[in-house]
């Protein structure tokens, strides 16, 4: 039997499958060594939703098989993972991170899930998230089944959500990487207040049949890993058509940065306030060297502004009118006063009285701020801001302050990148007050290749991606 | 969605459901709101005047049609 050396737990993608082609050990062993490690710190950290160790473990025992007859079928063949819990496994409880929906199960697997399941990925658990995947709106970092997602580099700080337990589960070594999902900002956040490399795909680029619908305009699901590289390795067995989600663009992705342009073509825009008077004070040092690497990659900087619209308000409407839409069930019924936050309990009854012409006229002006992107977009091929303006607050923060509002800052490019349906790359980029810090990413739709080539160039000077919390 | 599952799966499914309930580490304590449930109701309809407000400061063409499909 094998022991597993504890660096493996931080490996890349590549790095274990290098390991397991040489036979340093078989998949079981490391697939029970990363299960009684997500089993042993997962809860400690308010992580783990549920494990899936037996049926990781059969699963483990047919990849070994493959592995001995030379049959590799994916760089992801054997490599642990785990997924948010707003996505199904058949025959299993899929909770949603919500106490009415504990129970729940559903007799399929969402197709992200079966589309790796396919590649020889093993399921070890599903990952805790926020209820309801935040739902409208929340203001406690405890408005979750499972309790408030803990950070891995300071269990008194928040992990960021909704996507909480994949973030804490990548960031921990529990597992290799995660899915998880993003409506306006949930694979991003926990990316950036974890220390790992996020990456939120072009909307309609991966299949969400089996996931938790919130909003239907604005879901994703999208890989959370510990490079940019792994992101890429994900997103290329995840992406593509699925007549199951008629939203899917009908796209592949295949991971390519070797064929990406040059970086010296590529016009980065930035927003020089974000870095410095918007940016926490304790982040600003750490923020400046990152824009400081971005210039010597090469890559073209100018100075931009994002299109003016009142994105906040446009993407409140559209989520709680789409929520309350789809959660009516659980609002009439009275089960949602279930739910651990007052606020997004509130958000979703008051959501049922959004009138048609406010939701139809935020979307309305979604199609202005499609056509004001496309055009930014000609003349600038990435947008770069910080991920969060600051390290992860504390677990008792209200979460719900209200944002200043800059004009000439990028402080709104989650919500309007959203809007956009644009994809955005999640990289650690230093610390502030001992918490990770990152900056986002975000390019014209279906352009992912040039993101991830940016994000490797990033991370081969860097080595932030590479930092480990102090974990027992 | 209704699903049919014979009487093993719902055992499992039971029992897995029993494994995860006692895997959280305590059950989450909604924390003190600073409002009552009626008063965090009021709140949220207000948040959604303000932004109907917001919208409606926003002029629009009568041929700007929704958003609905995204295009590389």
């Amino acid at each position: 039997m094998a022991t597993i050396p504890d660096d493996i737990f931080f490996a890349t993608i590549i790095e274990i499958n290098q390991k397991l082609k040489a036979k340093e050990f078989s998949v079981r062993e490391l697939t029970k060594a990363f299960s009684e490690r997500l089993e042993r710190l997962g809860p400690r950290y308010n992580a783990l939703g549920l494990s899936l160790r037996q049926q990781a473990d059969r699963e483990a025992r047919d990849v070994d098989g493959d592995i001995k007859r030379e049959r590799f079928r994916s760089p992801l063949q054997g490599i642990p993972f785990g997924a948010k819990d707003l996505l199904s496994y058949a025959k299993q409880p899929t909770t949603w991170g919500a106490r009415p929906y504990a129970g729940q199960v559903f007799d399929y697997t969402a197709t992200p899930l079966t589309k790796l399941a396919k590649t020889g990925a093993i399921l070890i658990g599903k990952l805790a998230m926020v209820e309801l995947a935040g739902g409208p709106s929340y203001r406690y970092a405890n408005a979750s089944l499972t309790g408030p997602g803990l950070n891995p580099w300071d269990r008194t700080r928040w992990s960021g959500g909704s996507s909480s337990g994949s973030g804490i589960a990548v960031a921990a070594g529990l597992v290799t990487f995660a899915l998880g999902s993003e409506t306006s900002g949930s694979i991003l956040t926990p990316s950036a207040f974890c220390g790992i490399t996020g990456l939120r795909p072009t909307y309609g680029l991966v299949s969400r049949h089996g996931a938790m619908a919130l909003s239907w305009t604005l879901d994703k699901i999208g890989p959370m890993c510990r490079s940019a590289e792994d992101c890429g390795l994900v997103l290329h067995e995840i992406a593509g058509a699925d007549a199951r989600d008629p939203a899917t663009a009908g796209k592949s992705f295949y991971y390519a940065p070797q064929f990406s342009r040059d970086l010296k073509y590529i016009r980065v825009g930035f927003a020089p306030v974000d870095f410095d008077d918007a940016a926490e004070p304790s982040a600003r040092p750490d923020f400046a060297k990152a824009l400081e690497t971005i210039r010597s990659l090469g890559v073209q900087v100018t100075e931009v502004k994002l299109p003016e619209f009142p994105y906040g308000p446009i993407i409140s409407t559209i989520i709680s009118s789409e929520a309350a839409s789809i959660f009516e069930p659980l609002i009439r019924s009275g089960k949602v006063d279930e739910l651990v936050d007052p606020k997004q309990i509130a958000g979703l009854k008051a959501g049922l009285e959004i009138p048609a012409a406010d939701y139809l006229k935020a979307m309305r002006i979604r199609s202005l701020i499609q056509s004001a992107f496309s055009d930014l977009l000609d003349n600038i091929d990435v947008l770069l801001a910080p991920s969060r303006l600051g390290p992860a607050p504390k677990i008792t923060q209200p979460l719900d302050r209200p944002t200043i509002d800059r004009p000439a800052s990028l402080t709104a490019l989650i919500p309007a990148g959203n809007l956009a349906g644009l994809p955005a790359l999640s990289l650690p980029c230093g610390f502030a007050d001992g918490m990770p810090i990152a900056i986002q990413l975000v390019g014209r739709p279906f352009t992912e290749n040039t993101l991830l080539a940016i994000g490797r160039d990033f991370q081969a000077r860097t080595d932030w991606h590479r930092r480990r919390p102090p974990v027992s | 969605m209704a699903i049919k599952l014979t009487r093993r799966e719902i055992a499992t499914a039971l029992s897995a459901s029993a494994v995860l309930l006692a895997q959280a580490p305590a059950p989450p304590q909604p924390q003190n709101s600073p409002l009552s449930p009626d008063d965090e109701l009021k709140a949220a309809r207000d948040s959604i005047r303000q932004n109907s407000e917001q919208l409606a400061k926003f002029p629009l063409p009568m041929s700007t049609e929704p958003a609905t499909r995204f295009k590389a």
